[in-house]
């Protein structure tokens, strides 16, 4: 018993580390690498050009990373504020064409995002919201609201009418109704799609390209063009700086979740 | 006077279906509640009692009538600000807050300070047997104690009427003759209005000041306990509350006679003539002492018995008459010197039997 959960554990690291920790290995390898040719296995000689140039020198990194947390961040705020009420309304009213508009809102998963970039590019150019940030938050909004919506309305789904009808009951109205019942319960839903929010709005690399045409530098666009022919180190040391964001964002955002629930928590225990 | 009156309060309920033509239809009802009173609704699942509950407490919009507190006309005014409380079948306690706090939500909702509130809800707590709960998490409670908590906090706020919906059904029998017991003690104590839904005959019975019999979105009676039960207006409401012994027949000069012709009896003259039930209440049927001829002022039933069942300290004996299926009561002792297949002779008196029309 106590030898196979041993070894089912032994097996599943080995596991995680092939298919988690050696692609990481690899770029980190291949980012400090100089000249790491066929047939060698190893890289011959090391520097930290890559990251001398990533990190410092010339680039637009961290001008591109702050772009990029910040139209993440934009995004994501904005689809809670469009999500939760459309959330509402698909759960509890009982709307003859609900078909549609959820076909609407869930359209941009099945619908390849270069056909719908085409018609708003268009759209955006006559508008002027071209090459603007606010023109790609608003672009970035059709791939990732339909997580955002989802996963509210698995959440809102289960909470009954009668938890806000108590609420009524004892005297809250509107406002207080929402941050004191509807909120809590529905939190975990907005949390799991601003996750999904903030990470697809990071990795956008096409949307970004097309409407913010060069000009709106995220850390995809710098990316790319070092993946596709450039200079394979500094395209593994972006990946890594990239990886790395991301990830960081995901643990903020789970310990400012964390607080959330800690604070009602003290309030409720200091009480 | 804070009577709650109730106008004519009607909603009807279109079946989205054009098919389906079980619309329901809750008809106009009228009713006044008195200050301080226990009234409950009693009626099969799916009579409208519930939904009758929920105009009342705004939760639902009616098509038409009034709802009158203190003679202020409370129809469009939204549920929150109506002072109005309710416990529903569930507990429905916020998970995220301690039991304190659950209570206390009704005076956060009217701005009262956190010590206020909590002092106060503290004290409903005590009231309800579940003193040092405060700092515990609902999740953290039996069903029965998350029912006490619930009804705290809907007292709490001293609400000028609760509404109770079904809130013990959920619960095993002996913690919901608990319930009752510190729900009626709690009413007197606080005395506050109660407008109680349940399907519960003894539950109604138990609690209320007077009943309201509803059936098929319509308020058929209303009436104390003893009222409903010696004098039922109609069949289905002796049907409801579990009146037994329901004779067809009908009335003609002054004499009534089962459609089996089986019974024929004098009755006052006050009642209408044409069909109508008779009704024998199993415990007004008496066992005929020997070598005594019934007088003309009782009525006499010769049956077989054909089961005796032992029921609360008392036995319920199935009897077969010529044409009718009777049950009585009999006692213990009576029932010690009977057997199934034994031919027994029964008497009524004329005072006890009810006829009421189809």
């Amino acid at each position: 018993m106590n030898k196979t959960s041993w070894l089912t554990k032994i097996i599943l690291v080995v596991v995680l580390m092939l298919f988690i920790g050696l692609p990481f290995l690899l770029l980190v390898l291949s980012s400090i690498s100089f000249g790491w040719q066929w047939p060698n296995i190893l890289p011959e000689s090391f520097s930290f050009r890559s990251w001398e140039y990533v990190l410092t020198g010339s680039s637009d990194t961290w001008r591109a990373v702050g772009f990029s947390l910040l139209i993440a961040v934009t995004v994501t705020a904005v689809n809670i504020l469009l999500a939760v009420p459309a959330a509402k309304s698909l759960v509890r009213n009982q709307l003859r064409a609900k078909w549609l508009f959820e076909a609407i809102i869930f359209a941009p998963i099945v619908i390849p995002p270069f056909v719908a970039v085409m018609g708003i590019h268009l759209t955006f150019l006559r508008l002027g919201l071209t090459e603007t940030v606010l023109g790609v938050v608003l672009a970035h909004l059709s791939p990732t609201l339909p997580y955002m919506v989802r996963a509210v309305v698995i959440s809102y789904n289960t909470l009954s009418v009668d938890w806000e009808d108590q609420a009524r009951m004892l005297g809250a109205g509107t406002i207080s109704r929402f941050y004191h019942v509807v909120l809590p319960h529905i939190m975990p839903g907005i949390a799991a799609g601003a996750s999904l929010s903030i990470l697809i709005s990071l990795s956008q690399y096409l949307i970004t390209f097309i409407i913010g045409s060069g000009q709106v530098v995220t850390l995809p666009i710098l990316l790319f063009p070092f993946i596709s022919g450039g200079d394979p180190a500094i395209a593994s040391a972006y990946s890594l700086l990239f990886a790395g964001i991301a990830i960081l964002t995901l643990l903020g955002m789970d310990a400012a979740l964390k607080k959330y629930y800690q604070k009602k928590k003290t309030a409720t225990g200091k009480a | 006077m804070n009577d709650l009156r109730i106008i004519n309060i009607e909603k009807k309920y279109n079946s989205r279906l054009p098919k389906n033509d079980s619309a329901f239809t809750l008809q106009p009802i009228g009713l006044t509640i008195k200050e301080g009173e226990f009234f409950s609704l009693l009626g099969p699942s799916g009579c409208g009692k519930t939904t009758l509950l929920k105009l009342v407490a705004g939760l639902i919009r009616a098509d038409g009538g009034e709802i009158r507190m203190d003679d202020f006309d409370l129809t469009a005014v939204p549920p929150e600000d109506r002072r109005f409380a309710m416990v529903f079948q569930k507990s429905l306690l916020f998970p995220h807050m301690t039991v304190e706090e659950n209570v206390a939500f009704g005076l956060k909702m009217q701005k009262v300070s956190k010590k206020m509130r909590l002092d106060q809800a503290r004290n409903m707590l005590e009231h309800v047997g579940l003193q040092g709960f405060g700092f515990r998490h609902p999740d953290e409670l039996s069903g029965g104690q998350q029912q006490r908590v619930a009804l705290a906090r809907a007292l709490v706020a001293h609400p000028r009427l609760l509404l109770m919906d079904e809130p013990f059904s959920a619960l095993d029998p002996s913690l919901r003759e608990d319930m009752r017991e510190l729900l009626r003690q709690i009413q007197k104590e606080f005395r506050v209005t109660v407008l109680f839904v349940t399907h519960d005959r003894e539950e109604a019975f138990y609690l209320s000041d007077r009943i309201g019999v509803m059936s098929e979105g319509e308020l058929l009676q209303v009436g104390t306990a003893q009222n409903l039960r010696d004098h039922p207006d109609t069949t289905k409401v002796a049907a409801f509350l579990g009146l037994k012994n329901l004779i067809e027949g009908t009335v003609t000069n002054g004499y009534f006679s089962s459609k089996l012709e089986e019974f024929e009896i004098p009755v006052p003259h006050l009642i209408e003539e044409g069909s109508c039930f008779l009704i024998l209440r199993p415990e007004a049927i008496q066992l005929m002492p020997e070598g005594v001829i019934p007088g003309a002022d009782a009525m006499h039933i010769r049956g077989e018995i054909q089961q005796l069942i032992f029921n609360h300290g008392f036995y319920i004996g199935k009897l077969k008459t010529a044409n009718h299926q009777l049950e009585c009561s009999f006692s213990s002792q009576q029932a010690k010197n009977m057997a199934a297949g034994q031919m027994v002779d029964l008497m009524i008196s004329l005072n006890d039997i009810h006829i009421v029309k189809k």
